[in-house]
């Protein structure tokens, strides 16, 4: 993998979409561009634009505005399935909500997005993301048989299982304690060293967005501040990180 | 590899267990939506059994009448119906030159001329006068031309009965006997049998003693409770010399065209009605016509209330798997593969209830039989509810076509959620 190549670069993004009489600018102008192996945290308050721009940058929606290059791949103004051509074996999901499907064990779900992709499962390969995710004793077992932590585990090695470029996890540690929830930023942080990803996360956790190559920090939809931690960094933001990379929004 | 779903059967396999995993995810919900399918096929394949069934025993019934059309004196056509089933009373005669001017017809290839009349038995030359059945029909025929037309007929053998035989030439005090008939009576080859006939036009009936020749084997229709004489002999005691009850007619070429034309050519003649098999076939079929079309709103009742309960219960399921649908939707699925999921968990269910519905309408048939027989006298006799393979083959295509169909909706739904739409709505 090379640690150079860019592999989200967006340009004037913008998703406005309308309720009732009224525009909302849910993402208004963002410029950015991520690495592989990078580590990229997306803080800011309730209603900053978080989740609108990870599903941007995610192609799971389609921006009103700007200019999307996910792999080296244009997104803008590509339908709904054409954003899924995209999405395919480049980009892996890890929801808040864990979302496993509760009737299928915790290997089913692991291997689920192969069989949309069409590709066969491969027992040996299914074990080896369970090992990385640190669940190979539980492959048989039922989600609801598993701890918060556990399911989210799951869902990440659900996320790595076809071989993504980029981890997208939305509020990854929302549902989970804090020394669980510090596990699973340590395996995102070990995911992105060992196999090159570049891993994504947004979060209302400053402790845990910290805990990134850079942060960057939301205000009405547009980048208020941009961090770079070099490497990451354990510190409270409380304890003042050097802030590298300081961009005041547009227009302010 | 990326390989095609729809070619490569491990993957369509995963789908199945997918779609099959969903399914129990509300087993209650989805054992009575099968439960529904299940109803709605066994219904159908019930009626499609009955009706099947019965219009072959009708089929089996006018062969074994040995006719393919039968010209009679003017009357109902039921009681002609009735007549050639069950035999009846009340009879009509014609002139008994019409079978020398019919036997003319270049279509026919044989005919047979029968005397009906209606006599009274006696018991040992006893009268019975309280017994509330004493009447026998007894037929006038002419044995070559008769067992042309039925040569499905035997003799009984066996200990009493060896030897049977039809009347010797020029006798006049010979019977046979069919099978009912003899075993109602205790008739063996030998004994005597003895019958009250009432001339025409005259007051008083004479009594005569016939000695039986010969016992029918059971043959499953009317003959089998008659008693037979020489039609000349049956013309003589009846006092009607000149006439004849029906003539049965076998055609060279049985299409209806021909029957048709047939019976146009002798409809000609005065105080004569032709009865062709299809009136027969159409008149017993019309004796429950009603019933059937009843049976079958109440079939498309059933199969429209499944057909709902499919579809809501999918709808359903749809509606609480929305974030999930979004889920699978961001983990690489594209619309056709959420919509062939969802399609597929329709047709399992169709499928399902199409194998439990096909085997129950299979244990229920003697059921089935037995309530219809019940409640309608369809004048056949035998098994009238045929489920064969073919029916349920069909069935079970129905039940997948409905399926098919039924599925489109809510697999359409699914597929069209936007999976950012569908994830937020779903939390």
């Amino acid at each position: 993998m090379n640690m150079n190549e860019i592999l989200i670069e967006a340009h004037g993004l913008k998703r406005h979409y309308r309720r009732g009489s009224e525009t909302v600018k849910a993402v208004d102008g963002v410029d950015l561009s991520i690495r592989a192996g990078e580590r990229v945290s997306i803080l800011g308050p309730s209603g900053s634009g978080k989740t609108t721009l990870i599903n941007l940058l995610s192609c799971l929606d389609a921006p009103t505005e700007g200019t999307l290059l996910v792999a080296g791949r244009s997104v803008a103004g590509l339908s709904e399935d054409e954003l899924v051509e995209v999405r395919r074996g480049v980009v892996g999901f890890v929801f808040q909500q864990f979302s496993l499907l509760p009737t299928l064990t915790v290997a089913e779900n692991v291997e689920l997005p192969l069989t949309f992709l069409g590709r066969r499962t491969d027992a040996q390969r299914t074990g080896e993301i369970l090992k990385t995710v640190g669940l190979s004793d539980r492959a048989s077992h039922l989600p609801r048989e598993l701890s918060g932590g556990q399911m989210q585990r799951v869902a990440i090695a659900r996320a790595l299982i076809a071989d993504p470029k980029i981890l997208f996890a939305d509020e990854p540690t929302g549902n989970l304690d804090s020394t669980t929830g510090e596990a699973i930023i340590e395996l995102f942080k070990q995911l992105a060293h060992d196999k090159g990803l570049a891993v994504i996360i947004t979060t209302h956790n400053t402790v845990f967005g910290y805990q990134a190559d850079r942060v960057i920090t939301l205000a009405d939809g547009r980048i208020a501040k941009q961090e770079e931690l070099r490497g990451g960094t354990s510190l409270s933001p409380l304890a003042g990180p050097k802030q590298k990379t300081a961009r005041a929004p547009r227009g302010e | 590899m990326v390989r095609d779903r729809t070619k490569d059967p491990f993957i369509l396999r995963r789908y199945v267990v997918l779609a099959n995993k969903n399914l129990r995810r509300r087993p209650g919900r989805t054992a009575l939506t099968v439960a529904g399918v299940a109803l709605a096929v066994a219904v159908t394949v019930s009626l499609g059994g009955f009706m099947l069934g019965y219009r072959v025993a009708i089929d089996k019934s006018i062969n074994m009448l040995g006719f393919q059309v039968m010209i009679m004196a003017k009357g109902c056509p039921y009681e002609a119906a009735t007549m050639m089933l069950k035999g009846g009373t009340g009879l009509l005669y014609l002139p008994a030159d019409t079978y020398d001017k019919v036997k003319t017809d270049a279509d026919i290839e044989s005919i047979t001329p029968i005397f009906v009349g209606v006599a009274e038995k006696q018991a040992s030359g006893i009268s019975d006068e309280g017994s509330a059945s004493n009447t026998v029909i007894v037929n006038g025929i002419d044995p070559p031309s008769y067992q042309v037309m039925k040569p499905w007929l035997a003799f009984k053998q066996g200990p009493g009965f060896a030897g049977g035989r039809w009347f010797s030439p020029g006798s006049k005090d010979e019977v046979v006997i069919g099978f009912e008939a003899a075993e109602y009576e205790q008739r063996k080859v030998g004994d005597t049998f003895y019958a009250s006939i009432t001339p025409a036009g005259k007051p008083d009936p004479v009594l005569h003693q016939f000695k039986v020749v010969g016992v029918l084997e059971r043959t499953g229709t009317q003959d089998d409770g008659t008693v037979f004489l020489p039609i000349d002999v049956a013309r003589e005691y009846f006092n009607r010399p000149n006439q004849l009850t029906i003539l049965g007619i076998k055609l060279k070429e049985f299409s209806s065209s021909k029957i048709s034309e047939f019976e146009n050519r002798w409809l000609s003649l005065p105080e004569v009605q032709v009865v062709g098999l299809q009136q027969v076939k159409t008149t017993l079929v019309n004796l429950v016509a009603t019933a059937q079309t009843m049976i079958a709103a109440v079939t498309a009742v059933a199969v429209i209330v499944a057909l709902i309960g499919v579809i809501n219960t999918i709808l359903m399921s749809v509606y609480e798997r929305t974030a999930e649908i979004g889920i699978m939707k961001a983990l690489g699925a594209r619309r056709s593969g959420i919509f062939e999921l969802i399609w597929l968990e329709t047709l399992m269910m169709c499928l399902a209830g199409a194998v439990m519905g096909s085997v129950l309408a299979v244990a229920g048939s003697g059921l089935v039989q037995k309530a219809i027989k019940s409640l309608f006298d369809l004048g056949v006799s035998g098994s009238i509810v045929q489920i064969t393979p073919a029916l349920i083959g069909y069935a079970v295509l129905g039940a997948v076509i409905l399926g098919f169909f039924g599925g489109l909706y809510p697999a359409w739904r699914a597929s069209s959620m936007r999976p950012v739409d569908a994830i937020s709505r779903g939390e």
